[in-house]
């Protein structure tokens, strides 16, 4: 990591190595799960990168106006979701995104709580992806969010703007649909 | 006697192997409870490229100063 992202000043050094020795705290306890969310949302390495680079970036720059009415996570999350949403919704007005209809995963046989069967571990990264790109911007979000076990139902409501019994019966579907999908790529 | 030996050895052998072989399709299946776990698995399995940080410090260098320092929000 670069150092000044790793300093730890002490409080006699100018205010913005004080912000710095936050940051780095902030980034170094939270990239982590930043990074893998814009992995998987934009499904590319470089530029989930770059979507990294930029969400930090952006906290930074919003460092004075963070009221902690919610965690850091979420506050991150958040970032990161509009960030990726726009970059989404950028790309699709170039190129036609679709989705499979849901309708035709209504009627899968396979059920989101049975067990998920992996033969070739080396190739698993590649296949959850394909899964989560065949699925809705809304279910894939909320998988990747109710992966985070810090997360709980009513935050994901806040951060996706739904009820929580909204969250959980959209999340009953999504894990379905990603069964069925992700026993079709095997 | 002799052969019996060699024999002994070569079935020793060929059982490593099976055991071996067993062994390896053991550590590349896997099955997953449920979605989360297998995410989560996927998760910790991703590392966070080492280059983000040093961009971000670069670029965090560029940036203004803050006009208010960020403990300063304590004593409002």
């Amino acid at each position: 990591m670069d150092s000044s992202l790793t300093e730890r000043p002490s409080l006699d050094q100018p205010r913005s190595d004080l912000v710095s020795e936050e940051f780095a705290d902030l980034y170094q306890n939270h990239s982590r799960e930043i990074y893998y969310l814009t992995l998987r949302l934009l499904g590319d390495v470089h530029k989930a990168e770059d979507a990294t680079h930029d969400v930090f970036l952006k906290a930074c720059r919003k460092w004075d106006t963070f009221r902690g009415e919610s965690s850091y996570r979420t506050w991150l999350y958040r970032i990161a979701i509009n960030h990726c949403s726009n970059l989404r919704q950028s790309w699709s007005n170039r190129h036609l995104v679709t989705n499979v209809d849901e309708a035709v995963w209504e009627g899968a046989t396979a059920s989101g709580d049975s067990p998920l069967r992996v033969l070739e571990m080396k190739e698993l990264g590649d296949r959850i992806q394909k899964t989560l790109d065949e699925l809705s911007e809304e279910y894939r979000l909320l998988l990747l969010l109710i992966a985070d076990e810090e997360l709980s139902y009513e935050e994901i409501g806040t951060l996706t703007e739904q009820s929580p019994d909204a969250v959980r019966g959209k999340l009953h579907r999504a894990r379905k649909m990603f069964a069925a999908m992700f026993e079709q790529h095997q | 006697m002799k052969f019996m030996k060699q024999q002994k050895k070569f079935e020793s052998r060929e059982q490593q192997q099976v055991s071996e072989t067993s062994s390896q399709q053991k550590t590349s299946s896997r099955e997953f409870a449920s979605v989360e776990e297998l995410l989560r698995y996927d998760a910790k399995q991703t590392t966070v490229p080492p280059g983000i940080a040093q961009r971000l410090g670069q670029s965090l260098q560029k940036e203004p100063r803050p006009a208010r320092s960020w403990w300063r929000r304590w004593f409002r």
